[in-house]
């Protein structure tokens, strides 16, 4: 056998091992069914509540795809989070380290069949996605992009959980810790987004010009002698979300609202979930206006005729013109899992230079 | 034992080729502040089973790790049949087995899968991994048990899995980490007899254990650990040579009595310790005073039906070498 095919082969065995051991059996599968009962009903609901036989399938579609990335993640870090260290307390880490199997196949493949393991629930809400999409309106792009940068950031749960498992020595500190790294991702941007957008307000002057007095011609419906007012100057703090609007990159729902190709409607409205998040967050990158000055006169000469009460840019124009960042925080998340399983397989490796304290290798 | 099985890396390596059995020089380890080992030297001829004696937490665990290419060495070698374990680990695992003195089984396979498993950890195709596991079975008499998920397993039942999940590649290098704990006296009798024709079949085989009157019978050398120290050859000569107890039992107690209180009989360097349930307990200086002392009580005529040590010898070297460095230990903390 070549160096690869060996390496494979150990690689597999230990993924089918651990799939063997933690995936048990009844409860395993009763879990399942309790999450596909839920996404049941979560997509009979949407089905109302979008009249979806209308509109089409994109949210239901969309929030199917959030509802499998919420319960991953509120999974996966309980099933992967002791990878490791579970193996060392239970004593069957040594057993397999003192084999032929390697450090590295130990690691990447407790980390695939954790993976392996988060894919079951994307699989499992297979039949509702197919519902979604036979609804109509959503495209090839969406379904192909969020069903992979979903399953991307399954895969970073998973690395996360297995690498910590490695890195920390009590199997408990390191499912917390995960669940901690999880809800950071999740939960921490938004508020580190909000706290760092408001704590940094800036003053916004506006300055207005009122007509104080004017006479008003019947027959041209002119406004004439207008007297104007001086210059009256007001400000307000304004907070600056454009400094901060990166911290939401980071985020994994973020991420995969983003990374989905932008479905609008007609009035340039969002047709999904994907895209009203994206629209969100892609806004904030816009700054506020610091100085804004209105003169009333102006448009009493003109006898309001001209004026604008101009539109705003429609959702899809705000969309398109700002920076996409999925990528940006997917980068992270990868850098994340890769570098923590990278640290575990440095800190398993055998023979041990370093013990950490109060551990036992054996 | 069949050595049917060998792994391809088994092959490529083949089994005596550069030394065989263990050899460690001047090995220590430390985990922080705690000094573990301190110069440590033994070997482990092929074709012998060697023990590893100490009292708790002198180390023993710790240099089996080593051997295991578990743990480095801070300093001094190990020889693994001629492998460095820090440098060439993967090659001294594919000679050496290792049963841990903790007993870990995946707990939801069962016997034979575990085995067909770790068979397949050492590069074995599908079918040998089978083939060996089903001898495994046998030679280790789990066939009862060998289909019900190990978590049932007892303590002596995992014992046997570990030891079978050790010899799964036919390591021509066993380590045992107290092999005997949890057997029933049967188990433990053969695991004797097995570690014996495993000796006769060539392997070298280190075995750390409590308890000594087992070794006793199996081992043909023993290294001795105190205070993570090997006791020098030397040291063990001395203790081995103290004066030690012997009982001695007869079909007629008041006759001993009588002949040992009688003058001549006792010699100068024999002393009456006292009387207990199994007999009569001596301190005897060595064993020609041992011989002439049974001399004189046959000649009195004592009917003696049991006349030796009271303890056996590693024991007894064991405990003598305990007492006297222990103190040396208090000293170097």
């Amino acid at each position: 056998m070549t160096d690869s095919r060996v390496f494979l082969s150990g690689l597999w065995l230990i993924v089918t091992l651990e799939l063997r051991q933690r995936v048990r059996g009844v409860s395993w599968y009763v879990l399942l069914g309790v999450f596909m009962l839920l996404v049941g009903i979560v997509t009979f609901l949407l089905w109302l509540a979008t009249a979806a036989w209308l509109s089409g399938g994109g949210g239901v579609f969309s929030t199917i795809i959030f509802f499998v990335l919420l319960l991953g993640t509120l999974v996966s870090p309980a099933l992967s989070g002791n990878a490791i260290n579970g193996d060392r307390d239970a004593g069957t880490l040594a057993t397999t380290q003192v084999t032929l199997i390697s450090t590295g196949q130990l690691v990447l493949g407790k980390f695939l069949a954790a993976w392996i393991t988060a894919l079951a629930f994307l699989a499992a809400a297979l039949p509702f996605l197919i519902f979604a999409v036979v609804l109509g309106q959503v495209s090839l792009g969406t379904i192909a992009v969020s069903v992979l940068v979903l399953a991307a950031e399954l895969g970073v749960i998973a690395a996360v959980g297995v690498g910590l498992s490695g890195i920390l020595t009590r199997p408990l500190f390191s499912i917390v810790l995960t669940y901690l790294v999880v809800a950071a991702l999740s939960l921490g941007t938004l508020i580190a987004f909000a706290l760092l957008g408001t704590a940094t307000q800036q003053e916004a002057t506006s300055v207005n010009y009122q007509v104080v007095s004017s006479a008003y011609d019947e027959q041209t419906g002119k406004q004439s002698d207008i007297v104007c007012s001086t210059a009256q100057t007001s400000t307000h703090d304004v907070p600056r979300f454009d400094y901060f609007w990166w911290v939401l990159a980071a985020n994994p729902y973020v991420v995969v609202a983003d990374a989905a190709p932008g479905s609008f409607d007609d009035g340039g409205y969002p047709t999904d979930l994907f895209g009203q998040i994206a629209v969100g967050v892609r806004s904030a990158q816009a700054a506020p206006e610091l100085y804004t000055e209105y003169n009333e006169c102006d448009e009493a000469a003109k006898g309001y005729r001209d004026q604008e009460f101009a539109d705003g840019p429609t959702p899809q124009e705000t969309y398109d013109g700002a920076v996409p960042s999925w990528f940006i925080g997917l980068v992270i998340h990868l850098l994340l899992g890769t570098g923590a399983l990278t640290w575990a397989w440095r800190r398993t490796r055998t023979p041990a230079r370093h013990l950490a304290a109060g551990s036992r290798i054996a | 034992m069949s050595m049917s099985v060998t792994t391809e890396f088994d092959a490529a390596v083949g089994p005596g080729i550069g030394p065989s059995g263990i050899a460690v020089t001047g090995v220590s380890r430390s985990f922080g502040s705690v000094v573990a080992l301190i110069d440590a030297t033994l070997t482990v001829p092929a074709g012998s089973v060697t023990a590893l004696i100490g009292p708790n937490g002198s180390g023993k665990t710790t240099l089996l790790l080593m051997l295991a290419t578990l743990l480095t060495p801070v300093t001094g070698t190990i020889r693994i049949n001629g492998h460095d374990p820090v440098t060439e680990p993967e090659r001294v695992r594919a000679v050496m087995g290792w049963m841990p003195d903790t007993l870990g089984s995946w707990p939801s396979l069962s016997a034979r899968a575990a085995l067909q498993t770790t068979g397949r950890m050492y590069r074995m195709t599908r079918e040998q991994a089978a083939v060996r596991a089903d001898e495994l079975i046998a030679l280790t008499d789990l066939g009862d048990f060998a289909d019900r998920p190990s978590r049932v397993l007892s303590r002596g039942q995992k014992q046997r899995l570990s030891l079978a999940r050790a010899l799964v590649h036919s390591p021509g290098v066993l380590l045992l980490d107290e092999p005997a704990s949890g057997l029933d006296p049967a188990a433990r009798a053969s695991l004797r007899h097995l570690l014996r024709r495993l000796a006769g079949d060539g392997a070298a085989i280190l075995v750390s254990s409590h308890v000594l009157a087992e070794l006793d019978e199996m081992a043909d050398a023993a290294v001795y650990l105190a205070a993570g120290r090997t006791a020098s050859p030397e040291q063990v000569a001395a203790a081995g040579a103290s004066a030690r107890a012997w009982r001695i039992r007869s079909l007629d107690t008041a006759a001993l009595q009588r002949a040992l209180a009688a003058p001549g009989v006792v010699g100068a360097l024999v002393q009456v310790l006292g009387v207990d349930q199994l007999g009569t307990l001596v301190q005897v200086e060595n064993e020609a005073s041992a011989a002439a002392l049974l001399h004189n009580l046959v000649l009195s005529g004592v009917p003696v039906c049991d006349f030796g040590p009271a303890v056996g010898k590693l024991e007894h070297t064991f405990l003598d070498l305990t007492r006297s460095t222990g103190p040396d230990a208090e000293a170097t903390k």
